[in-house]
């Protein structure tokens, strides 16, 4: 069932468009790996603050409350770059473990962002032990094998 | 130029790295990693200068305490990149896009000592406020541009097909 989804979607005309754009693939291309940059930077500067680096002298849970917004925009254009990649190469995607193992922790990553994560970081500080130090060391774990599965997609796959 | 690429290019370590199944995507998947680090830190950096974000963390407070985790990225990101040139120099010398990059990271580097030694020296006056001067906020501005510019032109490397014709006429790669 969810081969056929596949085929239906690397069918669909918007993927031979982009197939057959020469521009359209490095525009997005691009765009996904900008986005990137913004997401990882708004994650490291609150995972760091966790881990009891980086900008100590600000409070932790004014970091997270101003870089949330910034770190949700930036995967939203994360997606909206990435699904038009997707579509174009669906069958490549499909047959590549790394594109699965990328989206399972993609969801275990949201998941964990938005109920341990974001409790953690809005919590008063110096109330829950070690876990900020955890939390921030596997926010870091996830966000950066989400991008090493990214970048073997086109490489291994 | 073209000779030292050549001689790079028949250098058994560069050969053996060219040919080995596992050292191009370890290296480009660090380097892209790495990348993350350094520009993504740089981004917030800049944006802050701006006016964009963390409007309310002290100026002074990043080149402190982001900046050395900036720069271990940009040095493994160096390291990575130097290797990856390395390992097929004749692969980027023909291309624009490794040119432009390489001439992108130049201005952008030069724009980065610009402010530390002219703008950044008087950071004590606008440090708490709001208010950053303009040569600050031009230089966030520049700075954010030219690091987006390199992480384009990087990921562009891998377009061959699509240089400028202009580019293609002077036969450089040839």
């Amino acid at each position: 069932m969810l081969q056929s989804f596949f085929v239906w979607m690397q069918g669909l005309p918007f993927s031979a468009w982009m197939l057959e754009e020469t521009w359209a693939s490095p525009i997005i291309q691009c765009a996904h790996l900008v986005a990137l940059v913004g997401f990882a930077g708004a994650v490291l500067v609150v995972d760091m603050r966790l881990l009891g680096r980086g900008l100590i002298k600000t409070p932790l849970n004014q970091l997270a409350r101003e870089l949330d917004r910034w770190m949700i925009w930036s995967f939203v254009a994360l997606f909206v770059t990435g699904a038009p990649q997707v579509l174009s190469t669906a069958l490549k995607q499909y047959y590549s473990p790394f594109f699965w193992w990328k989206m399972q922790i993609i969801v275990i990553g949201l998941l964990f962002n938005f109920t341990i994560r974001r409790r953690v970081a809005l919590a008063e500080e110096g109330t829950l032990g070690h876990w900020p130090k955890v939390v921030g060391f596997l926010s870091i774990g996830i966000w950066t094998s989400v991008s090493v599965y990214a970048r073997l997609i086109g490489l291994l796959s | 130029m073209r000779s030292l690429f050549e001689w790079v290019d028949a250098l058994p370590s560069s050969i053996a790295l060219r040919e080995s199944l596992n050292a191009y995507p370890t290296m480009l998947t660090i380097h892209v990693v790495s990348m993350c680090l350094f520009a993504g830190l740089i981004a917030y950096w800049d944006m802050r200068l701006i006016g964009f974000t963390l409007k309310k963390v002290p100026v002074s407070n990043i080149p402190t305490r982001l900046f050395p985790w900036a720069l271990t990225g940009y040095g493994i990101n160096l390291i990575t990149g130097a290797l990856l040139l390395y390992s097929q120099p004749m692969r980027y010398y023909g291309n624009f896009y490794f040119w432009a990059k390489m001439a992108l990271m130049l201005v952008a580097g030069i724009n980065m000592f610009w402010f530390h030694y002219a703008t950044y020296k008087s950071v004590q006056a606008w440090d708490q406020g709001r208010e950053i001067p303009l040569n600050a906020r031009l230089a966030g501005v520049v700075s954010l541009v030219l690091w987006a510019a390199v992480v384009v032109t990087g990921r562009m490397m891998a377009y061959s097909g699509l240089m400028p014709g202009w580019w293609n006429n002077l036969n450089i790669g040839a």
